[in-house]
């Protein structure tokens, strides 16, 4: 044990002496929150003013009221340059039709493909879908009908969402910047640390000395997920300090990371940070070459990042939500919504993160008696 | 502390997690904070979202030991707690509306504070759920058939009023405005609230003034919506329902086509109201909802008391011409519709208005104002009523200081409707004579309630943010938001095909505005 500790120090040393593994590894940590803040910050900023609807409105006069129901849900005519390529044709019996009591009818003329039209087609929609219902009911009115008779039943909804879980898609984003850190932040230290260590023929006389090959391995895992755990500490600091800055509320819900939270992290984390470190190692003692073992760690990890993503998109079936990582990201969103965490789910994913870790070690541990390995032959 | 709080919780529920952890922190946070409040769950007709009521004891009389009553609140939480020690408190209207029963309204006028702030709803005492003092009200059928021109309404009124006296057997002198307000201040100490930001809408303007007046100290800000000023009776109404019909009049008369549809509608109004004062019409009509026949005796109370409540929505107000002029030539179908709802008005609790309106707005009308305000149809048929039922409500009536207006530094901001039927602008410039820090601004076409019509929910949301109205950019409520009148039973389109209409078939598309 006591010899398993010098070598950890060893590792951390080494790995800590070159700096700009390190700062790649924590630079991600600070960034991708705070990018990520200004992107939604820019984006809610959208949502919070939407602009005037600029559209074409043919034969208006036809319909003053209707062009005064629409300005007051802020759809105007207009022939601006940045008018919507959406057009609104009043028909030419529009007064006739109305004054008998006849449907009038009104064309929206729009290319429903344009993705950037799409919304403003639908807030055309229903505006004048309003329209109908609000003139329907002062006509039931004046032929004295009460207009509730329209709404046969009176549907109400009771909403178990709290502000906290209804921020859904952007919790499952931030918490896959949060995963991923376990992975990336010490991707560097894990390469040079095995497959540097070997270009560099330190590693020979490392096994020379009187050491297992799995203390070595666990010496170099456990240095990297200390790397792996410090940035997965940074980012959920300058999360919760970022996505604090972001005025959610506009949108309904509110973000919070407590410390409550980030510390759920730091438990759950852990055993995730060993499993990519030892997965890591593995890999690059795989390779041939340093070179390689970059392009097969990042291959690598696209399974990691997968399970990420099917929890974050919400596509993840029942199997699937089982898996490491995934379960475990799970967990974490309920958490941050305020619902129950899944335990069973959570307790075997962990498991099955503890048990790979263990596998990989084994694996990497077994290679390194390997003359082929050890120097790269 | 909040967080090593906020830490604490969430190191309990790792181990045993199992309900919604966001209202567990809140009801948590707010039963450490002050005296135990059960907070729980709930949901308020036509809002979606998870409120937490809750309810806490008050004395029903301050001088006297008469027992308790329970004063009811919701609490719809902020989007973002960002100051967990304030709330912006609600007050409905009526008087003898439900604050809480309304959660859905003030959620929507008030939705820019929420994102920041709780917004409190409490039912003030003898509304909602506070021990609501309400009576027996007639069905429609019944009211229908109603002929009040028959029958002797001050021994009627006096009949049902006694009726109602009987049926709620307490002393209404402990459901006055100053009474009322202690409650208020009861429930922000229970729920530990340091500060509030009052919202009163009509009525509930006059509860604000009054909380404002005895606990200066726990007012932040205060937005009057539709002011009723302290020195001035309910019963000046008249007046403000003539002046928005007889703008209403002016606007039909000033447009070409309702001119031409309506001619001289003001005489024609006349003329009608006149007929119906000599001889009520009974016509046989249809239910509005079930279809049946029903009997409906037209009298002129009725007719102008349905154009009175039309007076109140945009929506409505586009139908008077119509009804008018129908009305005039036999066809009550309009009229009709608009008593449609008349049977609906269970939400008013009418033993709390008669404490309020015996309480405060008729002991102390005097023989100038009583001739000033019976100028005015409503004003004179309101001061009758009043004459008839307070004399048996018996209601103590409240100090003399009540009536002296407002002295305070607390930012206010003033909201008027310059066509409002109940609480016109001019009210709003009498209730900020002694405001140090007051800002009224005027929507031109607004009728009652003016951030539920108008830009001004934004406007309250900025300045309950800043604490201040200094910097509110007040020209989006020019924008004009009435409605067109409609010219025949189908809308607004006129009956007569003018030139121009038919000029129109077959001419280009590319008319502008």
């Amino acid at each position: 044990m006591k010899l398993l500790t010098v070598l950890f120090k060893k590792e951390v040393l080494d790995a800590g002496r070159d700096k700009r593994s390190v700062m790649a590894g924590l630079y991600y940590a600070i960034g991708s929150p705070i990018i990520m803040c200004v992107l939604f910050s820019i984006m809610l900023k959208q949502f919070a003013s939407p602009d005037e609807l600029k559209i074409t409105i043919n034969n208006a006069d036809a319909a003053p009221a209707l062009v005064q129901y629409l300005d007051s849900k802020e759809i105007i005519h207009s022939t601006d340059n940045d008018v919507k390529a959406i057009t609104l044709e009043i028909s030419a019996d529009y007064q006739d039709k109305m004054r008998e009591g006849r449907s009038a009818q009104v064309t929206i003329i729009a290319d429903k493909s344009d993705d950037k039209l799409r919304k403003s087609i639908a807030e055309l929609e229903r505006a004048l879908m309003r329209y109908n219902s609000e003139v329907a009911s002062l006509r039931l009115l004046t032929r004295g009908i009460d207009p509730t008779v329209m709404q046969a039943v009176n549907v109400q909804v009771h909403d178990q969402a709290t502000p906290e879980s209804k921020g859904g898609m952007f919790l499952g984003i931030a918490t896959l910047s949060i995963v991923l850190t376990l992975f990336y932040a010490a991707m560097n230290l894990a390469i040079d640390t095995s497959a540097g260590e070997r270009e560099r023929n330190s590693l020979a006389l490392l096994l020379s000395h009187p050491l297992s090959s799995m203390q070595v391995v666990l010496a170099k895992s456990a240095a990297i997920a200390a790397f792996s755990m410090l940035g997965l500490a940074i980012i959920l600091v300058v999360s919760k300090f970022a996505y604090a800055l972001v005025p959610w509320q506009q949108l309904g819900f509110s973000v919070n990371i407590g410390f409550d939270f980030m510390l759920l992290c730091m438990v759950i984390g852990l055993p995730i940070a060993l499993m990519s470190a030892s997965l890591q190692v593995f890999v690059s003692f795989m390779a041939k070459s340093f070179k390689e073992a970059q392009t097969y760690v990042t291959m690598v990890l696209f399974v990691p990042m997968g399970l990420s993503m099917v929890t974050t998109y919400d596509i993840a079936t029942e199997y699937v939500q089982w898996l490491p990582i995934a379960a475990q990201q799970h967990a974490m969103i309920e958490f941050i919504k305020g619902n129950a965490l899944p335990w069973p789910q959570l307790f075997i994913s962990t498991l099955v993160t503890l048990a790979l870790f263990g596998l990989f070690s084994w694996l990497s541990s077994r290679m390194l008696k390997s003359e082929k390995v050890v120097f790269g032959l | 502390m909040h967080s090593i709080k906020k830490m604490k919780s969430g190191l309990l529920c790792l181990a045993i997690l199992t309900v919604s952890l966001g209202i567990n922190k809140r009801a948590l946070a707010d039963t450490e904070s002050s005296s135990k409040v059960q907070l729980t769950p709930c949901y308020i007709e036509n809002l979606p979202d998870r409120l937490l009521c809750g309810s806490i004891k008050q004395p029903l009389s301050y001088e006297t030991n008469k027992g308790e009553i329970d004063i009811h609140f919701a609490v719809i939480p902020a989007i973002k707690q960002s100051y967990p020690t304030e709330a912006v408190l609600g007050f409905a209207g009526g008087p003898g509306q439900s604050a809480v029963e309304l959660a859905a309204i003030f959620n929507r006028n008030l939705r820019y504070a929420r994102e920041n702030r709780d917004i409190l709803l409490v039912d003030q005492r003898g509304t909602g759920k506070s021990f609501k003092l309400q009576c027996q009200s007639d069905d429609l059928v019944t009211q229908f058939a109603f002929n009040d021109a028959l029958v002797d309404m001050s021994t009627l009124t006096a009949k049902e009023t006694q009726g109602c006296k009987s049926e709620i057997k307490v002393d209404l002198s402990h459901f006055t405005t100053p009474v009322a307000a202690k409650d208020f201040e009861a429930v922000r100490q229970a729920l530990g609230y340091t500060g509030l930001h009052l919202y009163g809408v009509s009525y509930g303007t006059r509860i604000a003034q009054e909380y404002t007046r005895q606990f200066p100290d726990s007012v932040l800000t205060s937005t009057l919506d539709g002011v009723a000023p302290m020195q001035q009776s309910l019963a000046a109404i008249g007046g403000a329902i003539d002046t928005s019909l007889e703008a209403l009049l002016k606007r039909c008369k000033a447009q070409k086509q309702c001119e031409k549809q309506y001619p001289d509608l003001s005489n024609q109004l006349a003329t009608l109201l006149d007929r119906l004062d000599h001889s009520p019409v009974t016509i046989d009509v249809r239910h509005p909802r079930t279809h049946q026949n029903i009997e409906l005796v037209v009298t002129q109370l009725k007719f102008f008391s349905a154009i009175r409540m039309a007076l109140y929505s945009h929506h409505t107000r586009a139908l008077i011409p119509l009804t008018i002029s129908e009305a005039l030539a036999g066809n009550y179908s309009p009229l009709v519709g608009l008593l449609s709802s008349s049977d609906m008005v269970d939400s008013m609790a009418m033993g709390m208005h008669s404490a309020i309106v015996c309480g405060e707005d008729w002991p102390y009308l005097t023989s100038v104002s009583r001739v000033k305000h019976t100028q005015s149809y409503f004003g004179k048929l309101m001061i009758e009523s009043l004459d008839m039922s307070c004399p048996v409500w018996q209601v103590k009536p409240v100090d003399n200081r009540f009536y002296q207006p407002l002295d305070t530094v607390t930012p206010t901001l003033l909201l008027s409707g310059g066509v409002d039927p109940a609480t016109p602008p001019e009210w709003a410039e009498m209730a900020m004579v002694n405001m140090e820090n007051a800002t009224h601004l005027i929507a031109p076409s607004a009728t009652h309630g003016v951030v539920s019509q108008t830009c001004a929910a934004k406007l309250v949301g900025q300045f309950i943010d800043k604490k201040s109205a200094q910097e509110l950019d007040a020209s989006c409520l020019e924008k004009d938001n009435r409605k067109q009148f409609f010219m025949n039973l189908n809308g607004t389109v006129s009956t007569q095909k003018t030139k121009n209409s038919t000029s129109q078939v077959g001419a280009t598309y590319d008319i502008g505005k």
